[in-house]
């Protein structure tokens, strides 16, 4: 008897234990999500009147989505997207791991103040980094050449914003990359110096191969971060017209939301997007485990 | 206009403080503690129960003063004002957002163009019952801004022709007098760059939809017309691609700025002198401390350029009626409130001091208190004669369309990319028109075509 009763109560305890995440969940995930379905699927109808005195919720269909994926301008938003998402990743991937390895080179000095000076831009606010950044680039302001080289070009506009979305994140992934770093065993790097490899020789064959698990997890936030770019362009537009209110994704969610005041096309773009970044979080985060997996054998 | 009111607004912070200074002389020593003082022995008189709360949503920063004087003579129905958030499409979308939870202020500021999106939202309700004489005060031109279908949804507070405001130092220097026709305004721009490659006439302004309409208007475009119960839709009509095609022209010869008005680039500009003319509208003296400090002294209005010469017509660039909204539980006060504001003599002179309109009430354009020109233009004293003279010109499309807010957003990207891209305007007017029809379609307006 005891023992059945005890095999009872454990069984119920993860039960208990993982009710209020899935509780959490439900509330403030699935139940926004499913809200934000249910009101793609309508459309608002008026009828009676030039002015439409009477208007109605009805039933559309799919023709929320038919409109979204029958709309050019919403594959070029993905396609500038996913455009400085390649600038951007390798840049914000490449740009902290040289940062992190500096900082942990035998031979550096300072460390505290460089790490922090690398640090500090995540601090700055996307918003008014993009102003500052803006004002560095617009040809009225700008110290840096935006009288003779137009910053806003058609090209050039795509690394302009990639520039301001890296300088923001850089320096967190440099913090995570050399917390990695410092938390690696010491016994194989000295044995490394003993057998006299040179400290780029570590740098690249001792340590990076140790930190790949970092590097792909940072490499993952980045790209999930590219998924939901939405302040830099958005603080931007008004300095230029090359960017405009459905320049990528997001920005045409919150368009067709809140300027267009269509929150019901807003919803099947907005919920087309999730399903797009989820399944790129779980094909990433798959590609991760098995890096990370490999590395662990 | 939601930029130029918005500035206009903080912009008018000098202006105000001063004329408020003034105003304060008699009002706030009459108005604001006595009105604290009888709304309180009023309602120790006859009951708190008899004295109605009322709150307006309103960015012009002259609006405390008037606010005041109504309740001060008003202890019943006292009124609060309440900065919105944002301005234009900002406040609109909200209010239209709070509309389904009822929680909008009695009484808010709209924009003409946007009136009949708030009616159609149903966030303003119809004011027939409340005010059965209010048309007598309007000509119809202001009336049909108003009026739709025989129901009124506003007070008209109002009128804001264009206007040509030029550097008259550059024009001087250049031996050029102000432009009459489009034509001279576009030889004048290429002079003015041809001298100086850094010195533009003007800017095509792609940011702002209602700088463009009023600029077709004064075209003959009619971007929207109703008949009975359908709408007819040609914000790509010959009179528009006229206007567009010019502009290309201009833009493509490098003679016009492509940068949009009260961008930083623009406002540099100004300031610097570099942009030496601005076709604007009849609020632009108010803007002026802002943008362009450094240039006091140097502006003139003028009439604009006409497509052929001594055509008076002319479009408008801003304007605003107040509505009472389907949230208010008290919609008889509030209509007198916006009545005593935009239709009396006594609160329009408050608005003419202390937010320097120009009022549409045809009564009040003739006021003594418009003798003195806005504190920018001091050096020009017929400043509003001159407003009331091109106001008798002033041409608006027939209605404003149920979504224009699709059609504005449409536009600033449309003109943005084919700035950007160097690609063709009337294209970019071809982009505008479809992206309103099938938004006027699928919300099931009647549309032809």
């Amino acid at each position: 008897m005891p023992i059945a009763g005890r095999k009872k109560r454990s069984s119920k305890l993860p039960v208990v234990l993982v009710a209020p995440a899935l509780v959490l969940l439900a509330l403030f995930t699935f139940a926004p999500a499913g809200y934000a379905v249910y009101l793609s699927l309508m459309k608002l109808h008026v009828t009676g009147g030039l002015l439409g005195t009477s208007s109605t919720q009805v039933f559309a269909g799919l023709s929320n989505y038919a409109d979204t994926f029958h709309d050019p301008e919403f594959w070029h938003s993905l396609g500038r997207m996913l455009l400085i998402a390649v600038i951007g990743v390798p840049s914000t991937v490449i740009l902290a791991t040289v940062f992190a390895l500096c900082l942990d080179a035998n031979a550096a000095r300072l460390t505290t103040v460089t790490r922090l000076a690398i640090f500090l831009p995540y601090a700055v606010p996307g918003v008014i980094a993009s102003i500052l950044w803006g004002f560095l680039y617009l040809p009225a302001t700008s110290p840096i050449g935006g009288s003779v080289f137009s910053y806003f070009g058609n090209r050039a506009i795509f690394f302009t914003v990639a520039n301001v979305a890296v300088w923001g994140v850089v320096g967190f992934n440099t913090v995570v990359l050399y917390t990695a770093l410092r938390a690696l065993p010491r016994d194989v790097r000295q044995a490394a110096e003993i057998d006299g490899a040179s400290e780029l020789q570590i740098a690249l064959h001792v340590k990076l191969p140790q930190i790949a698990p970092a590097i792909a997890m940072i490499a993952l936030f980045s790209v999930i971060g590219a998924l939901q770019l939405f302040n830099e362009p958005t603080a931007l537009k008004p300095l230029t017209n090359a960017i405009t209110s459905t320049w990528v994704p997001l920005m045409r969610v919150y368009s067709d939301a809140f300027v267009n005041n269509n929150i019901y096309g807003g919803a099947a773009s907005a919920f087309t997007l999730l399903v797009m970044t989820v399944a790129l979080t779980l094909g990433g985060g798959a590609v991760a485990t098995r890096v990370i997996g490999r590395q662990g054998k | 206009m939601r930029r130029p009111f918005s500035k206009r607004g903080a912009v008018t912070a000098g202006t105000a403080t001063a004329v408020a200074l003034a105003l304060a002389a008699c009002s706030s020593g009459s108005s604001s503690s006595p009105s604290a003082a009888s709304s309180s022995a009023s309602s120790a008189a006859s009951g708190s129960s008899q004295v109605v709360h009322l709150t307006i949503t309103d960015w012009d920063n002259g609006m405390p003063a008037v606010v005041s004087a109504w309740n001060a003579s008003h202890p019943d129905i006292q009124v609060q004002l309440i900065k919105p958030s944002g301005t234009g499409y900002t406040l609109y979308n909200k209010l239209i957002t709070d509309n389904r939870a009822g929680t909008n202020p009695d009484i808010s500021e709209v924009e003409y163009q946007a009136l009949p999106e708030m009616v159609a939202n149903k966030v303003a309700i119809s004011l027939n019952k409340y005010l059965p004489n209010l048309s007598q005060s309007y000509p119809s031109s202001v009336t049909s801004l108003v009026q739709f279908q025989g129901q009124t949804y506003g007070v008209a507070q109002n009128i804001c022709p264009m206007v040509f405001f030029y550097r008259k130092d550059v024009f001087a220097k250049l031996g050029l007098k102000p432009p009459t026709t489009w034509a001279q305004y576009a030889t004048d721009a290429a002079a003015i760059h041809k001298a100086n490659q850094k010195e533009y006439l003007g800017n095509f302004d792609a940011a702002d939809p209602e700088w463009f309409a009023g600029l077709a208007q004064q075209a003959g475009a009619n971007w929207w017309t109703a008949s009975g119960n359908t709408w007819s839709v040609a914000i790509n009509d010959a009179a528009t691609q006229k206007v567009a095609n010019y502009w290309q022209g201009l833009v493509n010869s490098g003679a016009i700025s492509p940068e949009p008005s009260w961008s930083t680039q623009w406002l540099t500009d100004m300031n610097k002198g570099n942009v030496v003319g601005w076709l604007s509208a009849q609020w632009a003296p108010n803007q002026f401390p802002t943008i362009a400090p450094s240039t006091a002294g140097q502006w003139v209005a003028a009439p604009l350029p006409a497509w052929t010469a001594g055509d008076s017509t002319v479009g408008t660039w801003g304007g605003e009626a107040e509505i009472v909204t389907a949230s208010s539980k008290h919609p008889q006060q509030a209509a007198e409130f916006i009545n005593w504001m935009n239709d009396s003599q006594q609160g329009l002179n408050l608005l003419i001091k202390n937010v320097s309109v120009f009022p549409a009430a045809t009564f009040a354009q003739s006021s003594p208190e418009l003798q003195t020109p806005p504190p920018f233009m001091s050096d020009q004293p017929g400043y509003n004669t001159l407003m009331a003279s091109v106001a008798k010109g002033v041409r608006d499309f027939q209605i404003w369309g149920p979504d224009a807010s699709v059609t504005f957003s449409s536009y600033s990207d449309a003109f943005a990319s084919a700035l950007q891209n160097h690609t063709s305007f009337t294209a970019a007017l071809g982009k505008v028109q479809s992206a309103t029809v099938s938004d006027m379609k699928n919300t099931g307006f009647q549309v032809t075509g």
